[in-house]
């Protein structure tokens, strides 16, 4: 089955309903349907077609229709398709059905969207604010084009998020302001009953610290929207700036698991372990992390032939005591005591809720963008999906371990295969606006998800980014439930949990903001005494 | 002045309570690689702490969104007297590219009164250690503003105004 | 469980002592790294290339009078990007390998500002014929009578300090 297929099988089913749809290529979907059957359809999608849900985003397109647009997307893994599900909404009466109760994964993306753009999902099961500040204005939708860019609402004190009561019986651990092992903000309320825990309740917003993934994503997305073939050379070159962040980021995420279950002979074995990539990214690119190597149209850097073996020495070496690594841990008790049994997230509900990534591969579920939809030189490479079954902490370690592995591989096939040529496309005039694509890339954490719908003088009109962990947090609270107290920071951790990426450089849009992360609870719940009397 | 108060105030080991205020995570991950084999802050007698109660040192990174504001202005009651904040990163020390973003208020100076600053997106592991010897007096700073002239003896300009400096 | 146990204790002792001595002896980065833009005023035509495609937006251009123009560039904000340094037709930019450069005198230390000479056309008075790069500097969010510094309207009162 190819999109137009799958397109004229939506079309089938919903006749009328169904407004129109395009495809771009044979693997992304467009379908605009009326608002009335924006669940049928989202639940036809989910249930019959077998597709997971990825994010919901809402654009602002009054000047151009009148209209909010609302826009779902999902995923097809096995026939290697992406659909959005468009569907246009008054702009004098912003409602919209909320698909959250047939869709679970959608809760956060469609509270997103009401506080982005104000388009209120109806039906909502839990309709409270999620990404903007406390005392943000209730009227205020930053990512309407009426809303000035960087506007600053005076500030109002003393105001404190809803948060859910705990169930009966249970008392609250807070778990914040800064995750306490990772100095991150992040702030869980952990309801526990005695030393088990029974739920949970979570404010936070992560993205990738992979800084390249999210840049290659987006260029990925406009060269697709506008026609631009990339050179080969440069997608072998982004494949293995992808593969050494993926490497560099699983040694970093062994050294903070180590960290966090008290045992940190590992953080400093791994980090040291690392640190020899991390310059090697610095000859390449000019930067330990932020490589800043994408551009529309290519790459801004070329891998010289002479640095070949430096790249080989290094990741060989990186590899060799890696292995000696992955030996030694399976006898180690004090590691899998920790590890083995806690924190299990079923299939079932990883799928639910939308995992992506190692955490969904630890619970046995095989997707892989790399794989899936392919991208870049992935489609000429062999990547072998890592997949673990038993759904614990230990299965999510053993498969970042085994990708770590794999990636050394990828990146030496892909030196061998890399063919001589350009690094960037001519382009000569300015990008056509009004189109639209889609993009993943697989990330160290999951699957990162890009939309972009160009607008006029090479700027994006609407610009949607789903990271990981975005998507991994909502599993949190499940995973949770049944486990011990001091398991929960290994089990919050093991999904690798990470900021916003550091590289979005050549847009500043008012999306930005979105990747921001709140943590303002946190002190109120920890030092609620008040400090001045 | 307040410099030499400074040093003298801290002899010996630097605690050091790191937080976040909205980083993308890159200077965080730096600041982590300070103190690993390679680097090795714990020469100087660093030491993160997880409490800013027990802590010297107030290590920011990030530009500062609105919804930390209250927790940073009480997290910065929290540090003892004498205290220092040290801005890392471009974000911290200037808003980076999200300075007019609506949900960014600025850099950590706009908050907190800043000690140190230290540029770079993020800044290398030995540029933190640079900073780390210039709060502890082992290193002079090595940077200072440039002004620039293609006609030298041009008659007495306007001063640039810079808004907001 | 020792099996192992000794494993890991080969693997930590094997390499020996690592850290580097630096503060004390250099460690500079090697390639082309990307740090201070060292502007080369000599070289600079004033065209404001690097102003239009800076995602920091940091360098304010200003016509000061009919035959100056001058750049201020806030480096305190800098991502060490390139950018500029890639577009300068002139190459008057080089990213240098200086990366040290942490101050406790404030971030005016990151200023860096330079005035080019501007041989204005004997006719029409102007240097260039447009579309220039320069016309791109009035797109919005790119105008110079626009550019802010971090934190100049925020809303919230600072801490005080004693």
């Amino acid at each position: 089955m190819n999109a137009q297929q799958l397109g004229e099988n939506v079309k089938q089913k919903f006749g009328a309903k169904v407004i129109d749809f395009e495809t771009l290529g044979s693997d992304q979907l467009y379908v605009t349907i009326s608002p009335d059957s924006l669940v049928e359809v989202a639940e036809y999608l989910y249930r019959n077609e077998g597709c997971r849900y990825v994010i919901n985003g809402g654009t602002d397109r009054r000047q151009q229709r009148d209209a909010f647009l609302i826009t779902h997307f999902f995923a097809q893994d096995e026939e290697k398709i992406y659909v959005a599900i468009h569907t246009e909404v008054e702009p004098d009466n912003p409602q919209v059905d909320s698909i959250t109760p047939v869709v679970p994964a959608a809760n956060w993306s469609e509270r997103e969207t009401y506080d982005m753009i104000g388009v209120v999902p109806v039906g909502h099961p839990d309709p409270r604010r999620l990404v903007l500040a406390d005392d943000w204005p209730e009227d205020l939708f930053p990512l309407r084009y009426d809303v000035e860019h960087g506007v600053k609402p005076p500030p109002v004190e003393g105001l404190a998020p809803e948060r859910l009561e705990p169930p009966e019986g249970a008392s609250v651990v807070p778990i914040g302001p800064y995750f306490p092992v990772l100095e991150e903000p992040a702030y869980f309320r952990v309801f526990v009953e005695g030393e088990t825990v029974v739920g949970a309740d979570y404010r936070g917003f992560y993205c990738g610290i992979c800084g390249y993934v999210h840049s290659c994503s987006y260029c990925q997305a406009v060269e697709r929207a506008a026609g631009i073939e990339v050179p080969e050379r440069a997608e072998y070159i982004r494949t293995i700036m992808l593969e050494l962040e993926r490497l560099e980021s699983h040694m970093l995420w062994l050294g903070i698991a180590g960290h966090i279950i008290g045992f940190d002979t590992v953080l400093m074995q791994t980090w040291r372990m690392r640190e020899p990539l991390m310059w090697l990214c610095e000859r390449i690119s000019g930067n330990r992390k932020t490589y800043g190597m994408n551009l529309v149209g290519g790459v801004r850097r070329d891998i010289k032939p002479e640095m070949y073996d430096d790249v080989r020495n290094v990741i060989d070496k990186i590899g060799e005591e890696w292995a000696e690594l992955a030996g030694a841990i399976p006898g180690d008790t004090t590691l899998i005591t920790r590890l083995q049994g806690t924190g299990i997230l079923t299939t079932e509900t990883a799928r639910e809720l939308g995992a992506a990534g190692p955490t969904a591969r630890g619970s046995g579920l095989a997707i892989d963008v790399r794989v899936d939809h392919p991208y870049a030189a992935y489609d000429r490479l062999e990547v072998t999906k890592c997949v673990h079954d038993s759904c614990d902490n230990l299965a999510r370690v053993l498969v970042r371990i085994e990708e770590t592995l794999d990636s050394i591989k990828i990146i030496h096939q892909a030196l061998d295969e890399m063919p001589d040529g350009p690094i960037m496309a001519e382009i000569d005039e300015e990008l056509p606006a009004g189109r639209q694509a889609m993009s993943a890339v697989e990330a160290p954490r999951g699957e990162v998800f890009h939309w972009v719908l160009t607008g006029t003088e090479n700027r994006p009109e609407r610009w949607r980014v789903r990271a990981p962990t975005y998507a991994n947090l909502q599993n949190v609270p499940p995973m949770l439930e049944g486990n011990a107290l001091a398991d929960v920071p290994i089990s919050i951790g093991s999904y690798d949990p990470c900021f916003s990426c550091t590289e979005r450089m050549e847009v500043v849009d008012v999306n930005s903001g979105q990747v921001r992360v709140y943590t303002e609870e946190e002190f109120r719940a920890e030092y609620d005494q008040p400090r001045d009397e | 002045m307040f410099k030499e108060l400074c040093q003298k105030s801290f002899p010996k080991s630097l605690w050091v309570y790191h937080c976040n205020v909205g980083a993308c995570n890159g200077c965080d991950i730096e600041v982590i690689d300070v103190l690993t084999p390679y680097y090795d802050a714990e020469r100087f007698g660093i030491k993160l702490v997880a409490s800013p109660r027990h802590a010297d040192v107030l290590l920011v990174c990030g530009p500062v969104t609105r919804q930390v504001v209250p927790a940073l202005k009480r997290l910065y009651d929290a540090v003892p007297d004498p205290k220092l904040v040290i801005a890392i990163g471009s974000c911290a020390v200037g808003g980076g590219i999200w300075f007019d973003s609506y949900n960014i208020v600025g850099g950590a100076d706009t908050i907190l009164p800043v000690d140190y600053y230290i540029p770079g997106c993020p800044p290398r592991p030995e540029a933190i250690l640079h900073g780390i010897a210039v709060a502890l007096g082992l290193a002079e700073k090595e940077i200072e503003s440039v002004h620039l002239k293609q006609l030298p003896d041009r008659p007495e300009s306007v001063p640039v105004e810079v808004e907001g400096s | 469980m020792i099996a192992s146990k000794l494993k890991e204790a080969i693997l930590s002792l094997r390499p020996g002592r690592v850290t580097l001595k630096y503060p004390f002896e250099p460690h500079d980065p090697e390639g082309d790294f990307r740090g201070y833009p060292e502007l080369d005023t000599d070289k600079c035509i004033g065209c404001g290339g690097c102003a239009a495609v800076c995602p920091a937006r940091l360098i304010m251009i200003q016509d000061i009078d009919q035959n100056t123009r001058r750049l201020v560039r806030l480096l305190e904000r800098c991502i060490f990007c390139g950018r500029c340094a890639d577009v300068c037709p002139e190459d008057a930019i080089t990213m240098t390998k200086r990366f040290e450069l942490s101050t406790d005198s404030g971030r005016e230390d990151m200023v860096a500002e330079c005035e080019v000479f501007m041989a204005t056309c004997q006719r029409c008075t102007r240097c260039y014929e447009p579309p220039t790069p320069l016309d791109r500097i009035m797109e919005p969010g790119f105008r110079d009578d626009e550019i802010k510094r971090g934190g100049q309207d925020s809303p919230y009162e600072p801490v005080k300090s004693e």
